[in-house]
């Protein structure tokens, strides 16, 4: 009983059925809070397609997911590293631009970014930038570099967020160096900064860090701009974000269609779907994020989420930032710091 | 099938029907756990690209970067906290046991029963109350406030995470011994206290030899799990010691090198084989000391 | 030393039940931080039942509990019965195989799981992970029944045989009855065990797969809310309910094991007897 009932489960399970016709459903994985229910729920009542929407919290989690095979997605949302490893194995396929319309929305800096060149396999979403998060009040002055990160006088205050390429932003950052080096000498001499600054550190953390700044548990930390963050600066005037003077890092989340997606023409209508401005806008007004599409700007209903730097950062301070790539042959340099540095 | 009543049966259907009852579970147990178990070994001696899947060939080198001093610190915190926690629950669960058994019947089953409700909670709520009641503004911290104690937030620490382990493990702990310790006869111990024996002397050579069984099940139950545990790390640690079981992860996804992920996981499963080793040598012992 | 510890005991109940009054207290509370209270209300309940994808995923859990579970018990009692009703060569050795998911740290097991299930060329999906928390509960019931059908009488169905009955009535009139409470207690003890779970889960779960702890592990991950107070409350009320609809008496036998049969042996016989009248 319980045999048939599971095999009768599996008949349901897994994508559509498209023979490169009409598919009646689309398969999105995607990161939590960024594809909100009210849009997949406007496609739907548009085209007839029924959307399955899963949500992932990590970029390795998806890829592992993808990696496995069978995984029966069809569009996936990787960051912009994820995006170079999921091409490097293939598991993403190319988008055929004819079949799109409204790249030329995009913003200038994701129009042929260097992760993607041409935005061959992947559509940017929304953005954001890694840097700092604190509060004035806790700190008792303006915070401008990572250099405050390593500053005795705020020991037991400062969290570090819990992510090896993310604590590398600021381990090579911070010594000069460049935050996509894959030099071992480069990575050693980051290595041993971190090593020297935990003593310092509260704690590594990449999920409730806002919440510990806001009520000044904690004085300072290394940040994602996003929907949490840009919430706590909105709501607590001491608490503000910035980009250090030594970069930080840019950020992108895109769309991309799994090399073996089962529902291909769903997902090119999902693809002019997100490129609409009223439709990218979204992003921003209901899950305060930055979006990419840059003729989005006049859907945006609230003018203070575009002056929110943790939403859209100034671009002044944009210029020392990059995008945070994959290390490829170097990552066992990093992994190895990154270990050292966790066991220490 | 019918019988006349003293009729033999044929003794080759009875192993027949054995081996068909048997089939479906040992069937599953191939697959679903042998066979993949394997497929990691085979490939804790693989090479791996540089997207870090596997590619064949063989090779000893990540057994080899384990022998590390950072892997082997961390295997040896991880052993460490499991050991401590086991201390704690095989101690505390010995204690409600003999506090247990020694209640009427009706307060027994009361007693088990409050312990299953927290045994049963899902075990994502109850780490959860853990983060709210050890944390900023949280009645904890407020309770020493009243002393003029300022405490940091106990969340995240190893403080938290050693507590919330000790509170999901306590009930395991006490289930097994209660079970062993529920066949004591009690005059035994009246004859103890009877011939002198103080509370010591009556739990070291008495009943705790005879608990033995129910002891060691609780040690199996308590620190071979709390070696792999990696949710209440992550949810309440601060991520500045590094565990085996986040290890494990962080390798098979953020360091993207499944062979040595497979090779990490393959050193915690022998040091599980060894522990239960260890504790079927220890009842054999006991078997043979009691005989 | 006896009273000091009876009150170490009293303590240990307390500590173990702290947090779970504190979910149910903090599921009523009106402000939204966890750390201050701002007066009874109901909000957070009215927020878990709009809540659509966490429903959705308790939803999920359910069938994915019920069916492993059902599953779990099938077969553990086929083996259970396998392994002690008969003497089998090498039993010790099966026994052994049976228990080896328990020993296997579940993180690898995950990752076993997902390896083989991508090499096999299966999709991932609900009946994956119903799969996947099959196998881990596979041990426990095989072991709880395995403690129940050897602590019954092996002549009674020999006995029932004897007199009449037909294999499936063996079944149905004398082992069924016979181990209920103890397939109950394996059913139960293998859902929670399946709806609580999370490494399992997140290895082997594919599209429309998400199970309610893999939602509440990556909600608590980012951004905590008070209406996880209110699902845990529910939970709890949940657990009490069950346990008092199986009974104190029950649940004791099954977190002990106790071999106290159901029956004696004259309503056994006259339940044979009666199969033979209908025959």
């Amino acid at each position: 009983m319980a045999a048939a009932a599971a095999l009768a489960l599996t008949g349901c399970a897994g994508g559509g059925d498209s023979t490169g016709g009409d598919s009646t459903s689309l398969n999105i994985y995607a990161w939590a809070g960024e594809v909100s229910d009210s849009m997949v729920k406007e496609f739907e009542e548009e085209t007839g397609i029924s959307v399955t929407l899963d949500t992932f919290d990590s970029n390795e989690t998806m890829i592992a997911k993808l990696a496995s095979g069978g995984s029966g997605y069809d569009i996936v949302q990787p960051s912009q590293y994820a995006v170079q490893l999921l091409i490097g194995q293939q598991l993403i396929q190319e988008i055929d631009h004819d079949q799109v319309d409204g790249m030329d929305n995009l913003m200038e800096k994701f129009r042929d970014p260097s992760f993607d060149p041409g935005n061959k396999y992947s559509i940017p979403w929304v953005w954001g930038t890694t840097g700092l998060l604190y509060n004035e009040a806790c700190t008792g002055e303006e915070i401008t570099s990572w250099k405050s990160m390593f500053d005795e006088k705020y020991k037991g205050k400062i969290y570090m967020l819990d992510n090896m390429l993310a604590a590398y932003i600021v381990g090579l950052q911070v010594n000069g160096l460049s935050a996509t080096s894959t030099s071992e000498e480069d990575l050693e001499i980051a290595t041993q900064t971190l090593i020297d600054q935990k003593a310092l550190l509260a704690g590594y953390n990449s999920t409730n860090y806002y919440e510990l700044v806001a009520s000044g548990d904690a004085c300072m930390a290394e940040a994602w701009g996003g929907s949490s963050v840009a919430q706590a600066v909105a709501d607590n005037p001491d608490v503000k974000y910035v980009l250090p003077e030594e970069g930080g890092s840019l950020w992108t989340d895109s769309f991309a269609i799994a090399a073996d997606a089962p529902n291909a023409d769903a997902a090119y209508k999902w693809l002019n779907f997100i490129l609409r401005p009223e439709v990218a806008a979204a992003a921003t007004n209901n899950d305060l994020m930055a979006t990419a599409n840059a003729a989005a700007a006049e859907f945006i209903t609230d003018e203070e989420l575009l002056n929110n730097p943790a939403i859209f950062a100034p671009e002044e301070q944009l210029e020392n930032s990059e995008f945070i790539v994959d290390p490829g042959e170097a990552m066992r340099f990093y992994q190895d710091g990154w270990t050292r540095v966790k066991a220490s | 099938m019918r019988t006349q009543a003293g009729a033999r049966r044929p003794v080759r259907r009875i192993n027949v029907s054995a081996w068909l009852l048997l089939t479906p579970g040992l069937l599953s147990v191939l697959l679903l756990a042998i066979v993949p178990v394997m497929l990691v070994a085979r490939n804790s001696f693989a090479e791996s690209d540089v997207y870090g899947a596997v590619i064949g060939g063989f090779t000893l080198e990540h057994y080899v970067t384990l022998t590390d001093t950072v892997y082997a610190k961390t295997i040896g915190y991880s052993l460490g906290m499991a050991t401590i926690t086991t201390v704690f629950c095989l101690t505390l669960g010995y204690i409600v046991s003999n506090y247990i058994v020694a209640q009427t019947p009706q307060r027994q089953s009361l007693l088990l029963l409050l312990l299953i409700v927290p045994f049963w909670t899902d075990f994502l709520v109850r780490t959860f109350a853990w983060i709210t009641l050890l944390g900023r503004g949280g009645p904890l911290l407020s309770f020493f406030n009243l002393f003029g104690l300022d405490l940091d937030s106990l969340v995240p620490s190893q403080t938290a995470v050693m507590l919330a382990l000790i509170y999901a493990f306590l009930p395991t702990a006490v289930f097994p011994i209660y079970a062993s310790m529920r066949g004591i006869d009690p005059s035994l111990r009246e004859a103890a206290t009877d011939l002198g024996a103080g509370w010591w002397q009556t739990h070291g050579r008495v009943i705790a030899p005879i608990s033995l069984p129910g002891i060691i099940g609780a040690v199996l139950l308590t620190f071979v799990p709390t070696l792999g545990v990696f949710v209440i790390p992550v949810l309440l640690g601060g991520g500045k010691e590094l565990l085996v079981g986040n290890l494990i992860v962080t390798l098979y996804t953020e360091f993207r090198n499944q062979p040595m992920g497979a090779a990490l996981s393959m050193v915690v499963f022998a040091l599980m084989l060894i522990s239960l080793a260890i504790a079927a040598l220890l009842l054999q012992l006991r078997k043979r000391r009691v005989a | 030393m006896d009273r000091a510890l009876g009150w170490v005991t009293k303590l240990v109940f307390v500590f173990l039940y702290i947090p779970i009054v504190a979910v149910v207290v903090y599921s009523f509370n009106a402000s939204a931080s966890t750390s201050n209270w701002g007066g009874v209300s109901l909000h957070w309940y009215g927020e878990l039942f709009s809540d659509g994808p966490l429903l959705e995923t308790l939803r999920t859990s359910l069938i994915i509990g019920v069916l492993a579970a059902g599953l779990s018990t099938v077969i553990g009692f086929l083996s259970a019965l396998g392994l002690t009703r008969y003497r089998v060569k090498g039993r010790m050795f099966f026994i052994g195989v049976v228990v080896l998911p328990l020993i296997i740290p579940e993180i690898v097991l995950g990752v076993a799981l997902l390896t083989i299930f991508g090499t096999a060329g299966i999709k991932l999906s609900i009946v994956t992970v119903i799969l996947g928390h099959m196998i881990v509960t596979l041990p426990l019931t095989t072991l709880i029944l395995m403690g129940s059908l050897a602590s019954l009488d092996s002549t009674l169905p020999e006995a029932a045989a004897d007199l009449g009955c037909t294999p499936w009535q063996n079944f149905t009139r004398v082992l069924f009855p016979l181990t209920r409470s103890a397939m109950l207690a394996a059913f139960l003890l293998s859902f929670t065990t399946s709806f609580s779970n999370i490494v399992i889960s997140t290895f082997t779960s594919g599209i429309g797969g998400t199970t309610m702890p893999l939602r509440v592990y990556s909600l608590l991950k980012t951004g905590i809310t008070p209406e996880i107070n209110a699902l845990g409350s529910l939970l709890i009320l949940f657990t009490v309910v069950i346990i008092f609809l199986v009974g104190l008496r029950q649940m004791r036998r099954i977190v002990i094991g106790a071999e106290e049969p159901d029956m004696s042996t004259t309503a056994i016989s006259t339940q044979t007897t009666k199969g033979k009248a209908s025959l």
